[in-house]
C-alpha cells in the first residue's frame, strides 16, 4: 500500500503544457481526489503515475523508490478509466479475475477472491454475463471489482462516475469510497465534479493548467481557498475588489464606492489592490440585520433544500446568495436586502496578475 | 402561441415499450423539464415531438396542429442535441446561419439573424472559428444560438448539458432559462439531473420506465411528492419503514421498524397500516428521544455537515447540522434522532418493498 | 512459458522484431514492385532503340495505356453515380430484404475476374460462331472498349459501394437530423452537411476503383478473346501479358515491356497523389439551399425511383453478368471434359494462395499493429503511404518488375513457384495490413492500457485482450488475400509466362477459340466460382458474428 510522491513532473505536447511542474504527495491508504476542469491535466497526471505516459521532466516515487521509468506492469497501479474498458470478449468473472490470472495465482485463491469480490460489489448473480449485457452502474462496479481484485496496491480512478446518471452517481460515490477503504488501498481519484471530491476525499488537490493550486482536506479547500480560482471552482463565490486597508486582525478592503469589507487575516500589503471572495452559501441576506452593502433581489430559484438568490448591487455588479428554503416567504424579487458574511468566511487575495475574469475562467 | 399537446403518445420496438401512452400538455411560454433516469423514455419522447421518431400510438399536437406524418423540417422547432452536433466543416457563423439559409432567406438577413443570436450568447467574437477550436461550454452555446436562429418559438433541449463539466453546467443552465424567458419560448428540456431540473423549470415531468410518475413545480415535487420514487429521485431523503401506532388531532404516531417512534402531521393512513416515512436530511435533528442510531460518517458539505448514522436494524439515516461539536458527535457515538412532523410525508408501504419502488436501473 | 514471455517482452527483442518486419516489407514488397523504374536509368539506350525510335511500337503502347486510363476513369465515374445511392440505402435506410441486398453486392468479389470476363462477354457481346450464346443474352456490344468498361464496372462496383458505406457509417447521422430540425429537407441536409464530410471515403473509393480497373488483366483478356471481333484492342496489362508470353522467342520485347511497366507505375502513383489533393482540397461552393425543389425531391416518388434504379442497375449490370456463365454451361451440349489439367492448375492456384496468405498474415499483422499503434510517428506515416503503392500499381506491371528484380540477383534461387508466390504476396500483403490496421485503430486503446496496468506484459495484453477483438478482421483479411490471389492473372503471367494457375489456364483455353475450349473454360469458371463463393460466405459469417 504505497505512498506516492510526485516531484516536478512536466509534460508538454507542442505548446500545450499538460503538466507544468506537478508536486504531490499521497499518503499510504489515503483517498485523494484531484479536482479540476477539463484540460487541466488530470488524465495526464494519472497516465504518468501508471506508466502509460513518460514525463519529460520530474520524478515519481512509490514508497521512496524511483519508479519514473518503471514498466507499467511492474507498478501495481490499477487504472479504472472513464469508459471502464471492460474486455468485451470476457465474462464478468473473467474480467474480474484478469489481474490474478496474469500473475498466475492458484485456483483456490482465485476462487476466494472472486466470491468475496462479487459479493462486495453486489454482482453475485451476474458472473457469467458479458459486459454488453450489463447496465451502466453494473459495468462500473465490474470494472471496480476488476481493479480491486488485481492485486494492485494503488488505485487510479479516471472520472469513474462520469458516465453515470446524476442520481446513480450520488449513491455510488459512497459505495466506491467504502470499498476502497475496506481493502485499505491508496486511491487517486480524478474528477471535475466538486461535490464528488468533497464527499469522497480524505484530501483534495485542485489542479489547473498542469499545476496543483492547493492540497488540503475538503474543509480546508472550501473554507481557506488559496486562490480566487479555487474559491470559485470549489463551490461558487462572490468577489469584491478593493484597496487593502489592513491585513490583521482582520483584512479590511475598501471598494471604489467607499464600502469597507471584512475578511480573514492575511499577509497582504496595505495599499495594494485585492479581491475578497466569499462563498455564496456563506453570503447571507436579511432585511433586519445591517450588512456590508445593500443589493436588490432579482430572481429566486427554488433548489430543494436551498434557495438560489440572484441580486444586483447599486454599482451594477451581480452577486448570488444561497439560503435555506424555509426562508422562502420572507424575500421576494424587488426587495432590497442587506448583504453580510462572517469575517472568517471571507478570504482576501492579491489581485491576480491577468485580471479577475481570466483567473476565474473555467474552460 | 405555441402549445404542445401529447395525447396517448407511445413508442414500441417489437415487444419493448419505450414510451407507454403519455398524456402531456405544455402551455405557451412554459419551461417544462422531462426528468428521469436513463432508459425512462424521455429522449424517445422529445424525439417524437421533434419528428425524429414516429410514434406507434397517439398524436402529437404543436400549436393545435396534428403532427402525424409531418416531416421534421416542417415542424418549426429549435432542437439542441446532447452531443452538440455542430457541423464540423462550417464556421461558427455558418453553423448559426444554417437555419436562415435552409429557408433561403436573403444573405443580408442571414447575417443579421445569426449575428443577433451569437451576440445573445456572447460569442460574436468567435464567429470565424471552427467548432473544434471551441471548448465544450462554448460549443453548446453556439448550438443554442443555432437552434434559436431558426426563429422558432418552440425549443427542444435533449440533455443539453450532460456532456459538459459540472462547473460549466451550473453557469450554463441559468443562461438557458434566461434566454428562453427573454425570447418568450415554449421550452421542453430533457435531463437526468434533478438539480438541473429544479433550477430551470416552471414545471417538472418525472418519468420512469416509459410512463409519467408525477408532474409538478420544483417546489411541489420537493416538499409534497406524491410517490416514493419522486421523493427519492428529487433531492435526498431518508425512507423509514414502520406502522401507524395511533392518531390524535391529525397527528399520526408511527412506530418505526428500527424501534423509534416518530410523529407526522398527516392522518390519511388508519392505525395498523404499514407505511413508509420520507423525511429529508435537513428536517432530521438530534434530540433527547426518538430513533436510536450510531454515527458512521461525518462529511463536510461546505455550508453544513452531513452526518450518517445506522439504526438498530441497519437502516441508514442521514441528517444535517450546521455546526457540530467535536466532543459530542464522533464516529461510533450513539445518538437519538427526531423528525420535523410538518416536513415528513407518509406513503403506503410498497408491496415489492422500498428498494424496488426507488430502483433506478 | 513464463521465461519465454519474459524474453520476448524485453525491449531489445521488440525493437529487433519490429526492424525485421519493416525490412521484410521494404525489401520483399516495395522494392521489387518499383524496381523496374531503375531500368529507365540503366537501360535507357534499349528504350530509345526499341520504343522511342519505333513509331508503331510507341503508338501501340500509348494507345493501350490511354485506353487503360480512359476505361478506368469512365468506370470510376459510373461507379460513383450508381454506387452512392446504393451505399446510402444500405447505411441509412431500413427495409425488408436489406440483408439480402447486402450479400448480393459482394457477389462479384466471389467471382474470379477470369470467370467474370467470360461471363460478361457472353452476356453483353456479339460472340463468334464457335461460341453459341444462350437465350437471354443481350449480344449487343461490338465495341471492345465498351465491353471492357462494362466488365470493369462489374467487379469494381463492390469496392466503391463498400468504401462509401464504410465512411458513411462513421458520419454521425445526428448532423443531418440537426440540419432537418433547422428546416432543411432530407436532400438539402445530405447535400450540404454529409457530402462535404464524405471526402475521405470518396478518395478511398475512387483510388480503389481506379486501381482495380487499371490492374485488370485476366478478365479483360478473356472478354477480348470471347467477343467476335476485338480487332487487336489492348490495354496496358494485356499488352504486358501478351509480350511476356512472347519474350522467350523475341527478347527485343524486354525494353518495351519495361517501358510499359514504368509508365503504368509512374502514372498510377501520380494519380494517387493528384486524386488525394484534388478531392480533399477542392473548395465546394457553400451549399446554397433551394428549399422548394429540394423538398420536392426529398419526398414522394423521387427517392423511391432513385433507389429502384440503383437496384435495377445492380441486378442488370452487375449481378446478371457475373453469373450468366451458369446459363451458358447449362444450355450447351456437353463435350468431354478432361479434368486432369484443370485440377492440376486449381491445385497449383490453391497452393500458391495458401502460402501467400500465410506469409501475409505472419508478416503483415505485425506491420499493421506497428502502424496502428504509432500513428504519430514519422516512420509509421511513411509506411502507411507506402503500403498503398502495391495496391495502386497495376499487377501486371508489378509482376514484371518483380520478376526482373529477382531474376537479376543471385542470392536466392529463383524457382518459378517462388516467384509467383512473391508476386502474389506483393499485392495481397497491403490488403491484410490495411484491413488489420483499420480494425486496430477502431479499438479503444484503453483496453490494452488497462490490461497493462493490471499487470499484463505487452505480449499478454495483445494475446488476451486485443487479439480476441481483432481476430475476425485478421480472418477477413486472410480470406480477402486468398481470394484475390486465387483470381489473379496479370501478375502471374507477367512474372512467369508459362505458369499454369487456374485463371491462366482458363485464359489459355479461351484463346483457342474453339467450341470445346469455350465449354471447358465455362466449366472451369464455374468450379472456380463455387470455390471462391464458399470462402466468401465464410467471410460474411465471421464478420457478422463479430458485429454481435
Amino acid at each position: 500500500m504505497p505512498d506516492v510522491k510526485l516531484v516536478g513532473l512536466k509534460k508538454s505536447y507542442g505548446d500545450i503544457k499538460a503538466a507544468d511542474g506537478l508536486d504531490l504527495e499521497v499518503k499510504d491508504g489515503e483517498y485523494l481526489c484531484v479536482l479540476g476542469p477539463t484540460g487541466a491535466g488530470k488524465t495526464t497526471l494519472l497516465r504518468m503515475i501508471s506508466g502509460l505516459l513518460v514525463p519529460d521532466e520530474g520524478q515519481i516515487f512509490f514508497d521512496g523508490q524511483d519508479f519514473t521509468r518503471m514498466e507499467i506492469e511492474e507498478r501495481k497501479a490499477a487504472l479504472l478509466s472513464q469508459t471502464y474498458a471492460l474486455f468485451p470478449q470476457l465474462t464478468v468473472e473473467e474480467n474480474i479475475m484478469f489481474g490474478l490470472d496474469i500473475r498466475g495465482a492458484d485456483e483456490k485463491l482465485k476462487e476466494q477472491v472472486l466470491i468475496s469480490m462479487l459479493d462486495l460489489v453486489r454482482l453475485s448473480g451476474r458472473s457469467d454475463a458479458y459486459p454488453r449485457e450489463l447496465s451502466g452502474g453494473m459495468q462500473q462496479r465490474t470494472a471496480l471489482a476488476r481493479a480491486l481484485a488485481s492485486g494492485a496496491d494503488l488505485l487510479l480512478l479516471d472520472e469513474p462516475l462520469r458516465a453515470l446518471d446524476a442520481r446513480l452517481r450520488i449513491s455510488l460515490r459512497i459505495e466506491l469510497r467504502s470499498l476502497v477503504k475496506t481493502l485499505k488501498m491508496t486511491a487517486i481519484h480524478v474528477t471535475h465534479d466538486q461535490d464528488e471530491a468533497l464527499v469522497m476525499a480524505d484530501r483534495v488537490a485542485v489542479i489547473r493548467e498542469g499545476r496543483i493550486l492547493q492540497i488540503g482536506t475538503p474543509k480546508e479547500v472550501w473554507d481557506e481557498p488559496a486562490t480566487p480560482f479555487v474559491a470559485n471552482f470549489v463551490g461558487q463565490s462572490n468577489f469584491f475588489t478593493g484597496e487593502v486597508l489592513q491585513s490583521s486582525p482582520f483584512t479590511l478592503i475598501r471598494t471604489p464606492e467607499g464600502t469597507v469589507l471584512k475578511g480573514r487575516p492575511s499577509e497582504l500589503v496595505t495599499g495594494t489592490t485585492a479581491v475578497l471572495g466569499v462563498k455564496i452559501g456563506n453570503t447571507d441576506i436579511s432585511k433586519d440585520r445591517k450588512g456590508y452593502l445593500k443589493a436588490k433581489v432579482e430572481r429566486i430559484i427554488f433548489e430543494g433544500r436551498n434557495l438560489h438568490v440572484d441580486l444586483m448591487m447599486d454599482n451594477g455588479q451581480r452577486i448570488s446568495s444561497k439560503v435555506p428554503s424555509w426562508r422562502k416567504g420572507k424575500i421576494a424579487p424587488g426587495d432590497v436586502v442587506d448583504v453580510y458574511w462572517e469575517e472568517s468566511k471571507g478570504t482576501v487575495f492579491p489581485m491576480p496578475p491577468n485580471g479577475l475574469e481570466n483567473e476565474l475562467k473555467v474552460e | 402561441m405555441v402549445e404542445v399537446r401529447l395525447e396517448g403518445v407511445g413508442k414500441r420496438y417489437g415487444s419493448v415499450v419505450a414510451v407507454d401512452k403519455v398524456d402531456l400538455t405544455v402551455a405557451d411560454k412554459e419551461y417544462v423539464t422531462v426528468l428521469g433516469p436513463s432508459g425512462c423514455g424521455k429522449t424517445t419522447l422529445i424525439r417524437m415531438i421533434a419528428g425524429i421518431i414516429e410514434p406507434t400510438d397517439g398524436k402529437v399536437f404543436i400549436d393545435g396542429k396534428d403532427m402525424t406524418g409531418v416531416p421534421i423540417e416542417d415542424r418549426d422547432i429549435g432542437y439542441v442535441f446532447q452531443n452538440i452536433a455542430l457541423f464540423p466543416h462550417l464556421t461558427v457563423e455558418n453553423n448559426v446561419s444554417y437555419g436562415p439559409r435552409a429557408r433561403d432567406l436573403p444573405p443580408e438577413e442571414q447575417v443579421r439573424v445569426s449575428r443577433r443570436f451569437l451576440e445573445m450568447v456572447k460569442l460574436l467574437d468567435k464567429m470565424g472559428m471552427l467548432p473544434g477550436e471551441l471548448c465544450g461550454g462554448e460549443q453548446q452555446k453556439v448550438s443554442l444560438a443555432r437552434a434559436l436562429s431558426s426563429g422558432s418559438k418552440l425549443l427542444l433541449l435533449d440533455e443539453p448539458l450532460s456532456a459538459l463539466d459540472s462547473r460549466v453546467r451550473v453557469d450554463l443552465r441559468y443562461e438557458l432559462r434566461r434566454l428562453a424567458k427573454e425570447l418568450g419560448l415554449t421550452t421542453i428540456h430533457v435531463t437526468h439531473d434533478q438539480e438541473e431540473a429544479q433550477s430551470v423549470s416552471d414545471r417538472i415531468v418525472l418519468m420512469r420506465a416509459g410512463t409519467v410518475v408525477e408532474t409538478g413545480t420544483p417546489e411541489e415535487l420537493y416538499t409534497h411528492p406524491k410517490k416514493i420514487f419522486t421523493a427519492n429521485f428529487i433531492g435526498e431523503t431518508n425512507l423509514l419503514e414502520g406502522w401507524v401506532l395511533e392518531i390524535k388531532d391529525g397527528v399520526s404516531v408511527i412506530e418505526l421498524r428500527n424501534g423509534g417512534k416518530v410523529k407526522v402531521n398527516q392522518s390519511n393512513h388508519p392505525v395498523g397500516d404499514a407505511v413508509v416515512i420520507s423525511v429529508r436530511p435537513e428536517f432530521v435533528f438530534l434530540a433527547d428521544e426518538g430513533m436510536r442510531a450510531k454515527v458512521t460518517a461525518i462529511t463536510y458539505m461546505g455550508t453544513y455537515w452531513r452526518i450518517t448514522a445506522n439504526t438498530e436494524d441497519e437502516e441508514e439515516v442521514a441528517f444535517d447540522s450546521v455546526t457540530y461539536d467535536e466532543n459530542l458527535l464522533t464516529i461510533g457515538r450513539e445518538v437519538y434522532l427526531a423528525v420535523n412532523p410538518k416536513a415528513a410525508v407518509l406513503y403506503p408501504r410498497p408491496e415489492d418493498g422500498v428498494q424496488e419502488a426507488i430502483k433506478l436501473e | 512459458m513464463d521465461s519465454l514471455i519474459k524474453a520476448i517482452s524485453r525491449k531489445r527483442f521488440r525493437t529487433g522484431w519490429t526492424a525485421f518486419i519493416i525490412a521484410f516489407f521494404l525489401f520483399f514488397v516495395i522494392l521489387p514492385t518499383v524496381y523496374i523504374l531503375s531500368y529507365a536509368f540503366t537501360n535507357w539506350g534499349s528504350i530509345e532503340q526499341y520504343v522511342l525510335n519505333d513509331p508503331a511500337m510507341l503508338d501501340l503502347i500509348i494507345d493501350a495505356i490511354l485506353a487503360s486510363f480512359q476505361i478506368a476513369a469512365i468506370v470510376t465515374v459510373i461507379d460513383i453515380l450508381v454506387g452512392l445511392p446504393m451505399a446510402w440505402m444500405l447505411v441509412r435506410k431500413q427495409f425488408r430484404g436489406k440483408a439480402l441486398l447486402d450479400t448480393l453486392i459482394d457477389m462479384p468479389l466471389a467471382v474470379p475476374t477470369a470467370a467474370l470476363g467470360f461471363s460478361s462477354a457472353i452476356f453483353f457481346a456479339v460472340t463468334p460462331e464457335s461460341l453459341a450464346a444462350p437465350a437471354f443474352a443481350l449480344n449487343m456490344v461490338t465495341s471492345p472498349f465498351l465491353l471492357i468498361v462494362l466488365l470493369h464496372v462489374v467487379f469494381s462496383y463492390p469496392y466503391m459501394v463498400r468504401s462509401l458505406s464504410a465512411i458513411l457509417v462513421q458520419i454521425d447521422q445526428t448532423y443531418e437530423t440537426a440540419g432537418r430540425t433547422l428546416g432543411a429537407s432530407a436532400l438539402s441536409a445530405a447535400r450540404t452537411i454529409t457530402l462535404p464530410l464524405f471526402r475521405a471515403g470518396l478518395v478511398t473509393g475512387i483510388i480503389l476503383c481506379f486501381a482495380r480497373s487499371l490492374s485488370e488483366t485476366g478478365g479483360t483478356m478473356i472478354a477480348l478473346a470471347t467477343m467476335a471481333n476485338s480487332g487487336g484492342f489492348a490495354t496496358g496489362p494485356t499488352l504486358i501479358g501478351d509480350w511476356k508470353h512472347d519474350l522467350g522467342i523475341n527478347p527485343d520485347l524486354a525494353a518495351p515491356l519495361a517501358f510499359v511497366s514504368i509508365l503504368l507505375i509512374v502514372l498510377s502513383l501520380i494519380l494517387l497523389v493528384v486524386i488525394k489533393l484534388v478531392i480533399m482540397k477542392v473548395h465546394l461552393p457553400m451549399g446554397r439551399i433551394w428549399p422548394r425543389p429540394e423538398k420536392l425531391f426529398s419526398r414522394g416518388w423521387f427517392p423511391k425511383t432513385k433507389d429502384g434504379l440503383a437496384v435495377f442497375f445492380l441486378v442488370v449490370f452487375v449481378l446478371i453478368p457475373s453469373f450468366f456463365i451458369f446459363t451458358y454451361v447449362g444450355s450447351v451440349e456437353s463435350s468431354s471434359f478432361d479434368w486432369g489439367p484443370f485440377a492440376e492448375s486449381l491445385m497449383f492456384s490453391f497452393l500458391v494462395a495458401g502460402v501467400v496468405t500465410v506469409i501475409d498474415i505472419a508478416l503483415g499483422v505485425p506491420l499493421a499493429l506497428y502502424i496502428a499503434k504509432n500513428r504519430t510517428g514519422k516512420l509509421s506515416e511513411v509506411l502507411d503511404v507506402l503500403v498503398n503503392v502495391p495496391l495502386i500499381v497495376p499487377t501486371a506491371a508489378l509482376g514484371y518488375s518483380l520478376g526482373v528484380f529477382w531474376t537479376g540477383q543471385n542470392i536466392i534461387p529463383t524457382y518459378d513457384v517462388l516467384l509467383i508466390i512473391l508476386a502474389h504476396v506483393a499485392f495481397t500483403y497491403p490488403l491484410v495490413v490495411r484491413n488489420v490496421a483499420g480494425a486496430v485503430e477502431e479499438v479503444d486503446p484503453a483496453f490494452e492500457e488497462t490490461a497493462r496496468t493490471l499487470g499484463a506484459k505487452p505480449v499478454q495484453a495483445f494475446r488476451r485482450v486485443l487479439y480476441p477483438i481483432i481476430k475476425s478482421s485478421i480472418l477477413a483479411g486472410a480470406i480477402m488475400a486468398f481470394t484475390r490471389s486465387l483470381g489473379e492473372t496479370g501478375a502471374t503471367q507477367a512474372v512467369v509466362a508459362s505458369a499454369q494457375t487456374a485463371p491462366v489456364y482458363i485464359v489459355n483455353l479461351i484463346k483457342l477459340q474453339t467450341s470445346s475450349g469455350y465449354y471447358t473454360a465455362g466449366l472451369a469458371c464455374i468450379v472456380l466460382i463455387i470455390v471462391s463463393f464458399m470462402f466468401m460466405l465464410a467471410l460474411r459469417y465471421i464478420t457478422n458474428r463479430r458485429a454481435h
